[in-house]
């Protein structure tokens, strides 16, 4: 039996249903930190928010239709996070986004997107906390996304097929979220005998049983989402920097 | 709409500053993780449940529904305390006192998001974001934000119709249709907020826009007499955990 064959336009009568499918596993629950991680958590995301933050108002400033583009990708970022992702194990989850969100926009809009989304997950969904955004931020919105990036930009460099740096860089970013996530839950709760590294291999234990999977299913589900891009928004991708932009091709002009 | 917004739309205390509920709400997340958890978190999620169902009139169904997926990721974020790595035996087993902590982990965690719901049953996003501006967020980064919330119910409601439309063509039956059908829901959403976004813009155009997005705020003032009430409630929580934790512990 496939597990997604029960899935049918009833099953998703509503938003909220839809929703209501969002896995909270990436985010650390609110009150889950004591309050000098949380605070250490949020001094440590806030200089890539900001300089996020920055960027973002330079590009608003110089493009005001960019508000519309920046909100829309927002938009989209928060979506993703809800669509149901069949695991290659049989079990259903749902994609990080950071690995894509990471190519088309970038890692320091990224910050602000995801900070964004963590927000709204937090007061829309209760999903995450508004005392572990910080943690929240540094894992999802900062971490994944430069991991996933920084893989993309690398591969890219080495003339690696995009296909193969999409998968990569979504695979890397999934990866990288939950190992960030591991080390947060680790120092916030070490194991009483053997301590943080204890307290790390029981954590990232769980997660990698069902996140390795997990991060492979992202990945294909990038490519796909890539490569039909690739054919429909060819413009946006250029825009977005993500495809070379085809100076050579010769279009007919009404002179 | 998402249900947490709806009702905080039609909520009681909906016409309240912000500012009011914040320090009602997140007060009490403060509190709850800041005091012990035994008594500290418990008094402080037995007072946020009274003021959920009580003063603020939030439906308990609502409420049940709202809370019942964070808490089930707390029960799994908490049971890792239960398991020990390595110690005198070796190997992996049950850790002393991991119960003590798991449950004070609970208790802590689930009155946490009880404050934070309060607020959030209570004060809509649309009332809270333009008024970001004035607590020194950047209004390009609110303008975003705000684009983000209204954009997002529209993108939400296209999902889901593709995904009844995949649905009725087969497009869930076998697991490469449905990976199939995945990678085209995405690619979707993608192609239709950029293609809402552009819409947007020449609507906006041509109503003369510079940038800026003026939206009408709801006008409230800050409630004195709400504010200071909430407040001497934090100090009597507080107070009475300190009387309560030598007894009770």
């Amino acid at each position: 039996m496939v597990p997604v064959s029960q899935e049918t336009g009833q099953g998703a009568s509503s938003i909220h249903e839809v929703l209501e499918r969002v896995c909270p596993v990436m985010h650390i629950a609110e009150g889950f930190l004591p309050p000098a991680h949380a605070i250490a958590w949020g001094v440590a995301s806030a200089p890539f928010v900001v300089h996020g933050v920055r960027s973002l108002t330079r590009e608003v400033r110089e493009h005001p239709e960019s508000t519309l583009l920046l909100g829309a990708s927002g938009a989209f970022t928060f979506v993703l996070s809800a669509l149901k992702l069949p695991s290659v194990t049989g079990s259903c989850s749902h994609p990080t986004g950071t690995g894509l969100g990471a190519i088309l926009f970038r890692p320091p809009v990224m910050a602000v997107l995801g900070t964004i989304t963590l927000l709204f997950q937090a007061l829309l969904l209760a999903h995450g906390g508004l005392t572990t955004l910080g943690a929240n931020v540094f894992s999802m919105a900062i971490a994944g996304p430069w991991a996933g990036y920084a893989v993309h930009k690398l591969l890219r460099r080495w003339d690696v097929p995009l296909m193969v740096t999409v998968f990569s860089a979504a695979f890397v970013a999934d990866l990288c979220t939950y190992c960030v996530t591991s080390v947060q839950l680790a120092l916030a709760f070490p194991d009483p005998h053997s301590g943080f590294w204890g307290a790390l291999g029981t954590f990232g234990s769980i997660f990698a049983v069902t996140q390795i999977p997990l991060a492979v299913s992202e990945g294909l589900l990038t490519v796909l989402v890539m490569r039909l891009l690739a054919q429909s928004s060819r413009g946006e991708l250029a825009r977005l920097g993500v495809l070379p932009d085809r100076p050579g091709k010769r279009e007919a002009v009404a002179r | 709409m998402l249900p947490i917004d709806a009702a905080a739309h039609g909520s009681r205390w909906r016409h309240r500053h912000p500012v009011d509920k914040a320090v009602l709400g997140l007060g009490l997340t403060l509190l709850a993780i800041s005091l012990p958890a035994w008594p500290g978190a418990a008094l402080v999620l037995l007072a946020a449940l009274t003021v959920l169902l009580g003063p603020a009139g939030v439906p308990g169904r609502k409420l049940w529904r709202a809370a019942r997926v964070p808490l089930g990721f707390c029960v799994t974020g908490a049971l890792p305390l239960l398991v020990r790595v390595g110690g005198p035996g070796g190997g992996v087993g049950l850790a002393d006192g991991g119960a003590v902590r798991a449950g004070e982990l609970l208790l802590r965690s689930s009155a946490a998001s009880l404050g934070v719901l309060l607020f959030a049953f209570t004060t809509p996003l649309s009332d809270l974001l333009p008024r970001l501006v004035r607590a020194g967020v950047p209004a390009p980064v609110v303008d975003v934000a705000l684009v983000t919330y209204r954009m997002s119910f529209l993108l939400l409601d296209s999902v889901r119709r593709v995904r009844a439309s995949q649905a009725a063509r087969l497009g869930l039956t076998t697991r490469a249709a449905a990976w199939r059908s995945l990678g085209g829901l995405g690619a979707t959403a993608f192609v239709r907020a950029f293609d809402r976004a552009a819409r947007l813009q020449a609507g906006l155009a041509g109503r003369g826009y510079d940038g800026t997005l003026r939206v009408l705020v709801p006008e409230a003032r800050v409630s004195v007499r709400f504010t200071a009430a909430s407040l001497a409630l934090l100090c009597a929580l507080a107070a009475l955990t300190h009387v309560l934790e030598g007894p009770l512990t």
